[in-house]
C-alpha cells in the first residue's frame, strides 16, 4: 500500500517523459479537426458574431477564422439558437459555439466553457460637453430598452430609463466601455457590471479546449481593437 | 440532588491532553487551509469534490474533541448533576449522520454521473503569467491535501490510545488514511489527462464510498456508545479488561465473599456500579467506604463508581425478571 504513491509518481514522469501530451480528448475532437473541418455553432449576436449571408463575421467568429488558420482547418457555420447549439455541443454534434456568451451560464454543467478570455466593463458614460459625476443614486441613466443593464443601474440605486437608441441619449448613459468610448460619451469610473466573455466546447475534450484557450490568449491585446472595428463597420 | 464529583484527570495525562489540544488546534488550521484550496481548485472534477467534502467533515472530529475537552472541565451542577461527559456523543451523533447522509449523496452522485457518461472539463487556468493546464493544480492540491493530515494523524494516534480517547482516536484514523483518499483523486484526474473520462467518476466513487462508510461506521459506534455498551478498548470492539480486573481486585478484599461489576463508558471515564457480598456485615459501613476508596483510585479512568452491597450475585445476569 505505501508504495502505490511511488509509483503513481513514477507513472507520470514516465507519461510526461514520452510524447503524451496531457490532457487528452476522449472523443479525439482536436486530432480530427486538425486539418479537417471545425462544426461552429453560431448565435448572432453583434458585434461578437454578425450573420452575412450564411458566413459569420464579428469578433468571435474572426477569432475562430484565426485558430482555424492555425489548425490547417475548414470551418462549418451553423446558424441557431444557444439552445440548439448546447444540446448539439453535448452530444458531440458540434466543437464550438459561439455568440457573445458570457460567465455565469446555465449550461456549465453539460458543456466545455473557456475561462474568460476578454472582459468588458459596463460603466456609466456622460455627454462630452457635461458635467463629471461620482455617482448616480437617483439620477436618470439611459439604459437600452429590455436589456439587464437597467437592472445593474437600480443596484446602484439610480433610475434606468430604456430607450431604443442609448447612443443618442443626452444625458448619463450606461453601456459596454468600449460603445461608450465608440460613441465619443465621457466614461466615468462608475462600473456597474463586468461581463466575462467565454467560448462554448464541447464536454470534456480537454485537449481541444487548452489549444482553444492557448489561442485565444494569444489574442488577447488584439481583442479590443477587433471589437471597435467590427463597430466601426458592420459589413 | 447530590451533585456528582467533578472528575480530575491524573497530572501526566493532563499533560497528554494538553498536547492533544494543541495538535488539534493545527489540525483545525490545516485542515482550513486545504479546504479552501481544495475548493479553489476543484472545478468540474467529480472526485475533487468527493475529496473535498471528505477534507471538509474531517473538521468534525477535531471540532467535537475541542469542545469536549471545554466541557469537561465544567464541574457537574445541580441542573446537571451527572455533569457534562456526554456532550460528546451528541456531537458525534451529528457528525455521524451529517458524514453518512453526505457520503451516500456523493455516492449516488458519482455513480449517477458515471452512468450518464458526463465527461469531466477541465480547462486552462492562468497563474503568474502563465497558462497551466488546471488539471495539475487540482492534482498538487490534492497532494497538499495529503500532507499535514499524515503527520497529524501518526502525531495523535498514540495520544488517543493513552488517553483512552475514542474522538482522538478517530481522527487521528481518518487523518491517517486521508492520503489514501488523496491518491485516488490524483489517479482520477490524471486519468482525465489521458483521455479516460470515467477515471474521475471511478474515483469519486471509491472515495464517496469510503465516506459513506466511516459516516454509517461511526454512526454504529456512537449510537451503540449512547445505550451504553460494555467497555472496549480503543479503536476495537473488544472488551476493555478494566472491568474484570477491577472485578478480581474487589474478590481479593478479604471480608468480600464475591463481587462484580457493571460499568459503562462515557468518554473517556468509565463509571457505574459495584456489588459485593461481605462475609460479615461487623464494620461494614466503615469497610464500604474503603472498597469505594479502592474502586475510585485503582485506575485513573474509574471515576463516580457506588459500592452497593448485596446478599448474592443471583440476579447479576438480568434473568430475575422473567423467572419471578
Amino acid at each position: 500500500m505505501w508504495r502505490a504513491p511511488f509509483w503513481l509518481i513514477l507513472v507520470i514522469l514516465t507519461c510526461t517523459g514520452c510524447n503524451i501530451t496531457i490532457p487528452q480528448d476522449p472523443e479525439q475532437t482536436l486530432e480530427r479537426i486538425q486539418g479537417g473541418v471545425i462544426r461552429v455553432g453560431a448565435v448572432e449576436n453583434e458585434p461578437w458574431v454578425i450573420r452575412v449571408n450564411d458566413e459569420a463575421t464579428g469578433v468571435e467568429a474572426e477569432l475562430v477564422r484565426m485558430l482555424a488558420t492555425e489548425l490547417d482547418a475548414e470551418i462549418e457555420w451553423i446558424w441557431g439558437s444557444e439552445q440548439e447549439h448546447m444540446e448539439a455541443l453535448e452530444h458531440y454534434k458540434l466543437d464550438l459555439a459561439i455568440g457573445g456568451l458570457t460567465q455565469p451560464t446555465p449550461w456549465s454543467n453539460r458543456v466545455g466553457f473557456t475561462s474568460p478570455y476578454f472582459e468588458t466593463q459596463i460603466k456609466v458614460g456622460i455627454p462630452q460637453s457635461a458635467p463629471l459625476i461620482d455617482d448616480i443614486e437617483d439620477l436618470e441613466v439611459a439604459v437600452k430598452e429590455g436589456t439587464v443593464i437597467a437592472s445593474y443601474v437600480e443596484a446602484k440605486d439610480g433610475i434606468p430609463a430604456p430607450v431604443k437608441e442609448p447612443s443618442q441619449a443626452q444625458g448619463p448613459v450606461a453601456a459596454a466601455e468600449w460603445e461608450l468610448e465608440d460613441w465619443g460619451f465621457t466614461v466615468t469610473d462608475i462600473e456597474l457590471h463586468t461581463e466575462k466573455h467565454i467560448i462554448a466546447t464541447s464536454p470534456g475534450e480537454n485537449a481541444w479546449l487548452v489549444r482553444l484557450e492557448q489561442f485565444l490568449r494569444t489574442q488577447k491585446s488584439s481583442i479590443k481593437r477587433m471589437l471597435q472595428q467590427a463597430e466601426e463597420n458592420p459589413l | 440532588m447530590k451533585v456528582r464529583p467533578a472528575y480530575q484527570l491524573p497530572e501526566d495525562k493532563q499533560k497528554k491532553l494538553e498536547r492533544a489540544k494543541r495538535l488539534e488546534w493545527l489540525t483545525i488550521f490545516f485542515m482550513i487551509t486545504i479546504v479552501t484550496v481544495m475548493y479553489l481548485a476543484m472545478g468540474s472534477s467529480q472526485a475533487m469534490k468527493a475529496a473535498w467534502a471528505e477534507d471538509l467533515l474531517s473538521l468534525v472530529p477535531p471540532i467535537a474533541f475541542l469542545i469536549t475537552a471545554h466541557f469537561r472541565q465544567k464541574p457537574p451542577n445541580e441542573k446537571f448533576p451527572y455533569g457534562y461527559h456526554r456532550t460528546v456523543s451528541i456531537a458525534f451523533l451529528c457528525a455521524a449522520i451529517a458524514l453518512a447522509t453526505f457520503g451516500s449523496f456523493l455516492f449516488y452522485d458519482s455513480i449517477s454521473k458515471l452512468i450518464k457518461m458526463e465527461h469531466p472539463t477541465i480547462g486552462m487556468i492562468e497563474l503568474f503569467g502563465r497558462q497551466i493546464w488546471m488539471g495539475w493544480i487540482m492534482m498538487a492540491a490534492l497532494i497538499y491535501s495529503a500532507i499535514p493530515p499524515l503527520i497529524l494523524g501518526r502525531m495523535k494516534l498514540p495520544l488517543s490510545t493513552e488517553l483512552h480517547e475514542k474522538t482522538l482516536y478517530t481522527d487521528a484514523v481518518m487523518n491517517k488514511d486521508d492520503w489514501l483518499t488523496a491518491l485516488a483523486g490524483v489517479v482520477g484526474i490524471f486519468g482525465i489527462g489521458l483521455g479516460w473520462w470515467w477515471a474521475d467518476g471511478v474515483a469519486a466513487g471509491i472515495i464517496s464510498f469510503e465516506v459513506m462508510k466511516d459516516g454509517f461506521g461511526h454512526l454504529k459506534e456512537v449510537i451503540e456508545d449512547l445505550i451504553d455498551k460494555y467497555p472496549t478498548k480503543v479503536g476495537h470492539d473488544d472488551k476493555d479488561m478494566l472491568p474484570e480486573q477491577l472485578q478480581y481486585r474487589l474478590q481479593q478484599l478479604n471480608w468480600v465473599a464475591d463481587a462484580d461489576v457493571r460499568l459503562r463508558e462515557e468518554g473517556d471515564v468509565l463509571t457505574g456500579e459495584v456489588y459485593l457480598v461481605p462475609k460479615t456485615e461487623t464494620n461494614l459501613l466503615q469497610k464500604l467506604e474503603e472498597a469505594s476508596e479502592l474502586a475510585q483510585t485503582y485506575h485513573w479512568r474509574l471515576h463516580d463508581v457506588a459500592v452497593v452491597p448485596v446478599s448474592s450475585l443471583g440476579q447479576r445476569n438480568g434473568n430475575h425478571r422473567s423467572s419471578s
